[in-house]
């Protein structure tokens, strides 16, 4: 049963394509003869969702197919898009014996209900209209789910006057065509329109329990709905709670999968309420088949607008959390960049004296050798100098390479006394040509922290050169010194400290140091701080400091121990 | 080569680096001593080997210009050559301006480090070599009469004995002697030589500027 809506759902990918501009006929070939044939089997599934012996069709999805395909596809198109359909309207009707002009009032008022709610959509939505923000979830749903199906009906039912077809009253078709297509705009067109907007590679990277956990859902959704809809009911007072039974599939399909798979779990739902309902089945049970019809239709419609737009608001919230999220990361990968610039003179140090001693250790060993005076073991020294010098070498280059590279945050257990002298080791070269005198007070066995190696180094960095700036012009190069402590404090946490003797800071500068932009110094860019501060944060630590002005300022950083921040 | 006991004393706090220039340099030839830190330079040094100095110009502690300024203090001109891992225009003009000899940047090629080496240890040789001259003459002049001391002065200055005699109001018979006299004592045997000698001495040659 539910291979039609699948097969007219194929067709968007095509529709999507980004290539897809108007141009000869031939482009609009396939697409057109997709369109077509979607509406042809979307038409037969609303014949078949017909309530028998009574002819009311509870869902007619040829109409949001179409919709769909005008809403993805561009203006130009959509003449196209509305004429390759006529066959397929007029293959299938046909067959079931209406009158050619009622078929024709039909087409019309099909097409005008695509052509009001996609019209609607484009004046307030750009080309294509995607199910991605509140904003543009709310146009489809006013325009197309409700505007068009409420606006075409009113001419449907008055064409089905005109023509004299049937015995029902004008206010009672008008009813039952708003509701089924309302209905079927609900259902068919968010799930074309969050299906063409799946993008391929992103489908294949998904890991294995990515699928497994849709088939769960999936699976878990059709058999409750099958066991709620699909069976004869006995016990009427268990009818209203039974209706929630597909409710947590609905959510978590919200909250896992998207627009898209929600759009795909109301498909399903609303394919086995109507099939059991249509059957005679399930716990709708009007006292007339329309009541019934409209019971089911009403409940369909109650639960897709809010779980439709649930997932587009927490699809959209995940996508600005992760805009945000890319942007800390560029940001924090551009000041470190900043820094290890500023650096660079000590990091040229440190690479020129082991390149020093490789050039001066190999042109003394041509000497001895050219002399004839080489004796083995004193060429032995050499070249084991030599290999201890060029692994020096390695170290500062591997060390900068870790902290160039822009990498997704990676928490790990980390030892918070090897950082610091992995740090101290990254700025040897700068303290040496400052003439910073370390001092190191590291409490050994320290427990582990939990945090991103290259983030809380880059905060240590931040640190040392502040604390070495703050020391550069007032305060004799003999007395320049760094204090670095590390010790446990209370819950197993472990505080870093970083100790100068500049000028330290006034209350007033400290209430702003902090802040983005603030700096005290001539060519700072003042992100360091606020910058550590955020890296802090989301290790679930804290960072401030502390200062005696005119004797230094201490900064510190406190990181729980091995307490795995909430990502 | 010709350095006699001069000796090239290498100071670096890199023990890699120290060994490497240790080597390079015994291997064209240099008498070398090493010393991991200025301060074990000042402590273990002989101040009256001849010889130069090659450093590095940022180490921990005392800093190369440290060293230049405390061994100026010290009266000892030994010539300093650097060597630096950072080319700072800054630090390099203030080494240059403390008379250091020269100042090459990590990593340096082997000719200019013997060429920069050999500079520093002739302009050490130079500068013993015409102390010591000085020493000596400064020796004979000590041991001129005060008469005579006169006679020397105005005969530099390239006065004839008529008027030196005129202008000590004595005999130009006695200038003679007295002439005589000093440069046996000054051990001379040509005026020429006695002006040259003259001109060592006196004043103290114009020191280099001080940073």
């Amino acid at each position: 049963m539910d291979s039609h809506p699948a097969s007219s759902a194929g067709a968007s990918p095509g529709l999507t394509h980004p290539g897809w501009r108007f141009g000869p006929a031939t482009t609009w070939a396939a697409p057109a003869l997709l369109v077509a044939v979607g509406y042809y089997f979307a038409a037969r599934v609303g014949f078949a969702f017909t309530l028998q012996p009574y002819p009311i069709s509870t869902l007619w999805p040829p109409n949001a197919l179409l919709l769909a395909a005008l809403l993805l596809a561009p203006t130009r198109a959509w003449w196209w898009l509305l004429a390759s359909v006529l066959p397929a309207h007029l293959l299938v009707e046909l067959q079931s014996g209406v009158p050619v002009a009622m078929v024709l009032g039909w087409y019309a008022s099909n097409c005008s209900e695509a052509l009001i709610g996609a019209g609607l959509a484009r004046a307030f939505v750009a080309w294509p209209l995607r199910l991605d923000s509140l904003r543009s979830a709310g146009i489809f749903l006013f325009c197309g789910a409700l505007v068009g199906p409420v606006v075409s009906s009113f001419l449907d039912a008055a064409l089905v006057s005109l023509v004299g077809f049937g015995e029902r009253g004008y206010w009672d078709l008008v009813a039952t065509r708003i509701f089924s297509n309302t209905l079927a705009a609900l259902t068919v067109a968010p799930l074309i329109l969050t299906l063409a907007s799946i993008e391929i590679p992103r489908l294949r990277a998904a890991r294995t329990a990515r699928y497994a956990e849709a088939a769960a859902l999936f699976v878990g959704l059709a058999v409750t709905c099958l066991m709620v809809f699909n069976l004869p009911q006995f016990d009427n007072h268990t009818e209203p709670a039974l209706f929630y039974a597909p409710l947590p599939f609905l959510v978590w399909g919200a909250l896992r999968f998207g627009p898209a798979g929600t759009a795909s779990a109301i498909a399903v739902l609303v394919v086995a309420t109507i099939f059991g309902t249509v059957n005679g089945l399930g716990p709708f049970a009007g006292s007339t088949p329309q009541e019934t019809v409209r019971e089911m239709q009403l409940f369909l419609t109650a639960v897709a607008v809010p779980m439709l737009l649930l997932a587009v608001v927490l699809d959209e919230r995940a996508r600005v959390e992760l805009d945000a999220r890319e942007q800390r990361l560029q940001l924090t990968h551009l000041s470190r960049v900043a820094m290890l610039g500023e650096l660079s003179g000590g990091i040229a140090h440190e690479l020129n004296q082991p390149l020093t001693a490789i050039l001066s250790n190999a042109q003394a060993a041509l000497h001895l050798i050219g002399n004839k005076s080489a004796h083995p073991d004193i060429l032995m020294e050499i070249l084991r100098d030599i290999i201890a010098a060029d692994q020096r070498a390695g170290e500062v280059i591997r060390r900068l390479r870790t902290l160039f590279k822009r990498g997704e945050t990676q928490f790990q257990p980390l030892d918070a006394n090897e950082l610091v002298h992995e740090v101290l080791g990254i700025v040897h070269g700068d303290l040496v040509t400052r003439s910073v005198e370390v001092v190191s007070e590291l409490a050994a066995a320290l427990p582990k922290i939990h945090g991103d190696r290259v983030e809380l180094e880059q905060v240590m960095l931040n640190l040392v050169v502040n604390a070495c700036e703050a020391m550069g012009g007032g305060v004799a190069p003999e007395q320049r010194r760094l204090t670095v402590r590390t010790r446990a404090v209370e819950d197993g946490a472990v505080q870093i400290s970083f100790s100068d003797c500049g000028p330290g800071f006034t209350p007033e500068q400290y209430a702003r140091l902090f802040e983005p932009f603030y700096t005290t110094k001539p060519r700072g860019l003042g992100l360091g701080l606020s910058i550590s501060r955020a890296i802090i944060r989301t290790h679930h630590g804290r960072l401030w400091g502390s200062s005696v002005p005119g004797k230094g300022a201490s900064f510190h950083i406190v990181l729980p121990a091995l307490a795995a921040p909430g990502r | 080569m010709d350095n006699g006991r001069a000796c090239v004393s290498v100071i670096d706090d890199d023990a890699l680096v120290l060994r490497s220039l240790d080597r390079l340099l015994q291997s064209r030839g240099f008498e070398v001593h090493t010393y991991s830190s200025p301060q074990a330079f000042l402590e273990q040094h002989d101040a009256d080997t001849p010889g130069c100095i090659l450093m590095d110009l940022s180490m921990p502690g005392l800093s190369g210009l440290e060293l230049q300024q405390a061994l100026a203090r010290a009266a000892d001109r030994r010539p300093v050559v650097f060597i630096s891992g950072r080319s700072s225009v800054e630090a390099s003009v203030r080494a240059m301006k403390a008379g250091a000899v020269d100042f090459l940047t990590k990593p340096f090629d082997e000719a200019d480090l013997v060429a920069a080496v050999q500079a520093a240890l002739e302009k050490d040789r130079a500068s013993r070599e015409g102390f010591a001259e000085r020493a000596s003459i400064n020796f004979r002049l000590a041991t001129l009469t005060p008469r005579e001391r006169d006679v020397l002065s105005r005969v530099v200055a390239g006065k004839l004995n008529k008027q030196i005699a005129a202008e000590l109001g004595t005999a130009e018979k006695t200038v003679k002697v007295h002439r005589a006299r000093m440069m046996r004592k000054m051990q001379f045997d040509s005026l020429a030589e006695l002006v040259r000698a003259w001109t060592v001495t006196q004043p103290p040659p114009p020191a280099p500027p001080q940073a």
